[in-house]
């Protein structure tokens, strides 16, 4: 008999105390899907950065406090005098006519900043909101709840608007600037990601008093500078397909049983660490543990996954062709290794069926290569 | 990307070494580049930070801004580098030749920047520049809004294929070498030349590995790396910024000073690895067809520079629906000219094309030279047919017209037939052009039995595409509150918010 998933869970995680979803981390999900490795140190709430430190492969994306100073004064900037810089975007840019506003500050419940007593005031209120007693329209960082796969994750929007056509709406403030209208795609699309999972959050929280879903948009209301100004601006942003795309991410994860059953029974990414949090666990014992479990390298998971550097190491010494990104992988569909690769081009591997024809362009580039050797060309 | 590159990065992977895509460079290296470095403050928009600047290795400018949040030091630092680059461009405005319509310069500047970051930190800071007033309560210095429009033109004629006056220096790298990781890792200019040329006494592992540490290559911006921001930078802008609340000239200097050389430190192992980069890039040959376009690159410097000195607008914010499809249009065109003449010259590129079924060689199986047609004007035209077998996986369709490296200038064709034959494929073409003007092909103009041949789809000569006039274009291309006028200059672009304090 085998033990319930979330002992197995907690056995992976081992001794460290359990690092909890986060917006950001629910948005990760979106960018590699498919990776068992990722899915497993999310779900057992492992902590990703010592653990790709203590196996030698530290991630380097630091934030600079620069970028921190800036979006913190432009939240301030956007919030200040009961939001008055973000009644005038909605208002002007995105010409919404706005009744009375009502500005609620939920980030302390009665001076109390626990996120379970601020999570429970967010509910009264905005219940309250959308039963339409209250005069509430604008919520400062409301605390939301979401169950992932069992355990609670508390999230916190920046703010959440009501009576934007009579519904909720998730706005987020970003400090990356739209210039002439136009913002960078992937900055865009990472702040969509995140208020997917707040958007499916208030919808939880709705839904639990029999509050149809209708009444949270799925258009999300970006705030961020204009141009090269302070001054903020607005845009709508459709978030429809992530927030479809998160809630599948999402149902997965309940599903994560699946992949722990396919894993080593006494299998665990415990640190082991002393008093003083050091490791005490021997660097090639973790790697080893990690190892067994299956990591989809991409080259973009650089940018956003703590582990990157840790798989990247691994894909090279397995010779996997991850290593090159897609653009060169998508021309060798089914083969994963530069070895398979080269063996095939020198005809010194036999194709598998599936890979005759693979085979044959291969050996026809290694001939067209080999010709330009013979002229004195580039080789 | 065909098989045959998608083989060279396997092959770069698997030897540790990078492996030429191309026999040629296919860009312009001017005798005299411009380095440009640019760094930019992180989280603030268009908040230029330094700038390494200079013509010779032996003589960059370094450029600091202070307190990059202060707009007044902002404009200040962009009327400083505006005038080294508005001093460089001016250089290649002396020696004109030609009359009327004709007259162009005989040079044009060149100016590169580390990665393709740094084009996007010249297209904001062309932006930020080119609507600034010279007069009135926010007054920028004189070569601001000229700068801007003219880093506007370079990051514009970028995006065109095959032009070489704004150029990522990684591009041109990764354009001639293919290395065993990936296009993000490939944008990393350290991290790129350590496959190409690793530092003396490093293998190629120990180069990448030294490139991704920020301590030993600081990244080559627009950002700094977050550590230096954080443990250098952010302590030394705030003691500058305590300085000059004191209003305490000698602190002032003293911490100018100290900024100065931490962002040198930052700057300078970049400005050196990308000269480095550059006597890379001379050291292969130029493609014989860059002259070719880079006549237009003069053409186009020479219109805009008397566009300019007509006094000509900004740029506009947003293209209106008719100039954006053109300039689409040109696009395109110019793409679809610059990958047939980098196979024309290059056999490495062609080799690429057939690989992917795009071009075709082989040896000529079958002729009929005497052939001809009588045209719809009752002409007698020779138009031989001849029969090209390949070992190539052909992808092209009958009627495709064909150009050839192989066969004097002018040679043209077009695929009658393309038809399997076991392992290998016939391929019969009808010559159309490049004959002479007798009813009998001139000597050495049709291939014949074995020879080898190679042809290539030509991009051939597109008609420039109508469009109706601005002012009758149909309601679902305008936008109401545009009107599509001609004037370039929105209402409150000079009034754009200012402010020194955050």
């Amino acid at each position: 008999m085998r033990k319930p998933v979330d002992d197995r869970l907690t056995a992976l995680r081992g001794s460290a105390k359990r690092l909890d979803y986060s917006a950001r981390s629910l948005a990760a999900l979106e960018n590699n899907p498919r990776c068992t490795l990722r899915a497993l140190l999310d779900a057992s709430g492992s902590d990703k950065v010592a653990i790709a430190t203590h196996a030698g492969h530290p991630p380097s994306f630091g934030q600079s406090s620069f970028a921190i100073t800036r979006g913190n004064a432009f939240e301030a900037m956007v919030k200040d005098n009961g939001c008055a810089e973000l009644l005038r975007v909605l208002r002007e840019t995105l010409e919404l006519t706005l009744p009375e506003v009502g500005y609620e500050d939920l980030n302390d419940a009665g001076g109390d900043g626990r996120s379970k007593e601020r999570h429970e005031r967010t509910e009264e209120v905005l219940l309250r909101a959308a039963r339409g007693e209250g005069d509430g329209t604008l919520f400062d960082h409301p605390m939301l709840r979401l169950q992932i796969g069992g355990h609670k994750a508390y999230l916190e929007p920046d703010l959440v608007a009501f009576r934007i056509d009579g519904r909720f709406h998730v706005v987020e403030i970003k400090s990356f600037p739209i210039i002439d209208e136009q913002a960078a795609p992937s900055q865009v699309r990472a702040a969509t990601t995140q208020a997917c999972a707040y958007i499916i959050a208030l919808r939880d929280l709705l839904g639990r008093a029999g509050i149809g879903e209708e009444t949270v948009s799925d258009t999300i209301v970006l705030v961020a500078p204009k141009d090269f100004t302070n001054r903020p601006t607005g845009a709508f942003v459709d978030a429809r397909k992530q927030v479809a795309a998160l809630t599948r991410q999402l149902s997965r994860i309940e599903r994560i049983g699946d992949l722990v059953d396919l894993l080593p029974e006494d299998l665990t990414f415990d640190l082991a660490p002393d008093a003083e949090d050091r490791p005490r666990r021997p660097a090639e014992e973790l790697t080893e543990a990690l190892d067994q479990v299956l990591a989809t390298y991409r080259p973009d998971c650089l940018t956003h996954c703590e582990m990157a550097f840790y798989c990247r190491s691994r894909a090279r010494a397995e010779a996997s062709l991850d290593v090159l990104g897609p653009a060169v992988r998508e021309q060798f569909g089914g083969i994963d290794t530069t070895t398979m690769v080269m063996g095939l081009a020198r005809g010194e591997l036999a194709p598998s069926e599936d890979q005759v024809e693979m085979a044959a362009a291969l050996r026809h580039a290694a001939r067209l290569r080999a010709e330009l050797e013979d002229l004195g060309g580039a080789a | 990307m065909s098989t045959l590159s998608a083989l060279a990065y396997v092959q770069a992977m698997e030897s540790m070494q990078a492996v030429p895509l191309t026999e040629f460079r296919h860009r312009r290296l001017s005798a005299r580049p411009l380095v440009i470095i640019p760094l930019a403050m992180a989280g603030e928009a268009g908040a230029p930070l330094a700038a390494m600047v200079g013509s010779a290795k032996r003589n960059g400018t370094l450029l600091v801004v202070a307190q990059p949040r202060n707009r007044d030091q902002r404009f200040a630092f962009a009327a400083d580098l505006g005038q080294v680059v508005m001093d460089y461009i001016d250089s290649f405005r002396q020696d004109r030749r030609g009359e009327g319509e004709r007259s162009r310069y005989t040079d044009a500047p060149q100016i590169l920047v580390p990665n393709p970051g740094g084009i996007k930190a010249l297209a904001d800071l062309g932006r930020m520049c080119r609507f600034r007033s010279t007069s009135g309560p926010y007054a920028v210095p004189d070569a601001v809004p000229k700068f801007g429009m003219w880093l506007t033109f370079l990051v514009e004629r970028a995006e065109q294929a095959g032009t070489s006056m704004l150029l990522p220096v990684t591009g041109m790298l990764a354009e001639h070498w293919a290395t065993g990781q990936s296009t993000i890792e490939d944008q990393n200019l350290a991290s790129l030349m350590a496959w190409i040329a690793p530092p003396p006494g490093l293998n190629v592992e120990q180069a990448m590995a030294e490139a991704e540490n920020p301590d030993v290559c600081p990244p080559a911006g627009p950002s700094t790396s977050p550590e230096f921001d954080n443990r250098d930078l952010a302590p030394a802008i705030r003691r500058f910024d305590a300085a000059r609340t004191l209003d305490d000239p000698h602190a002032l200097a003293a911490t100018e000073r100290e900024l100065r050389e931490l962002i040198a430190g930052q700057i300078q192992p970049t400005w050196r690895m990308v000269w480095e980069a550059i006597s890379l890039l001379r050291s292969v040959p130029e493609a014989p067809r860059t002259a070719k376009r880079f006549e237009r690159d003069c053409k186009a410097f020479t219109d805009y520079s008397d566009y300019r000195d007509s006094g000509g607008l900004p740029q506009r914010k947003r293209d209106a629906a008719i100039g954006a499809a053109r300039r689409l249009g040109w696009l395109e065109h110019a793409l679809a000219e610059f990958e047939s003449d980098m196979a024309f010259d290059d056999r490495s590129v062609l080799a690429d094309r057939r690989s992917a079924g795009e071009a075709f060689a082989g040896m000529v199986v079958e002729a009929e030279p005497s052939r001809t047609v009588t045209t719809a004007k009752d002409r007698r035209v020779p138009r031989p047919l001849v029969t090209v077998r390949t070992d190539d996986p052909v992808r092209l369709a009958a009627d495709t017209r064909l150009i050839s490296p192989s066969m004097p200038a002018g040679h043209k064709a077009m695929i009658v037939s393309v038809v399997r034959d076991g392992d290998t494929t016939r391929v019969t073409v009808e010559v159309t052009g490049g004959m002479g003007r007798g009813r009998i092909p001139k000597q050495g103009t049709v291939p014949e039995p074995g020879q080898r041949v190679a042809y290539l789809p030509d991009p051939g000569w597109r008609p420039a595409p109508q469009f109706p006039a601005s002012d009758a274009t149909p309601w679902t291309h305008s936008a109401a509150d545009e009107g599509d006028t001609d004037s370039a200059v929105l209402d409150d672009a000079a009034a754009e918010e200012w402010g020194n304090e955050d």
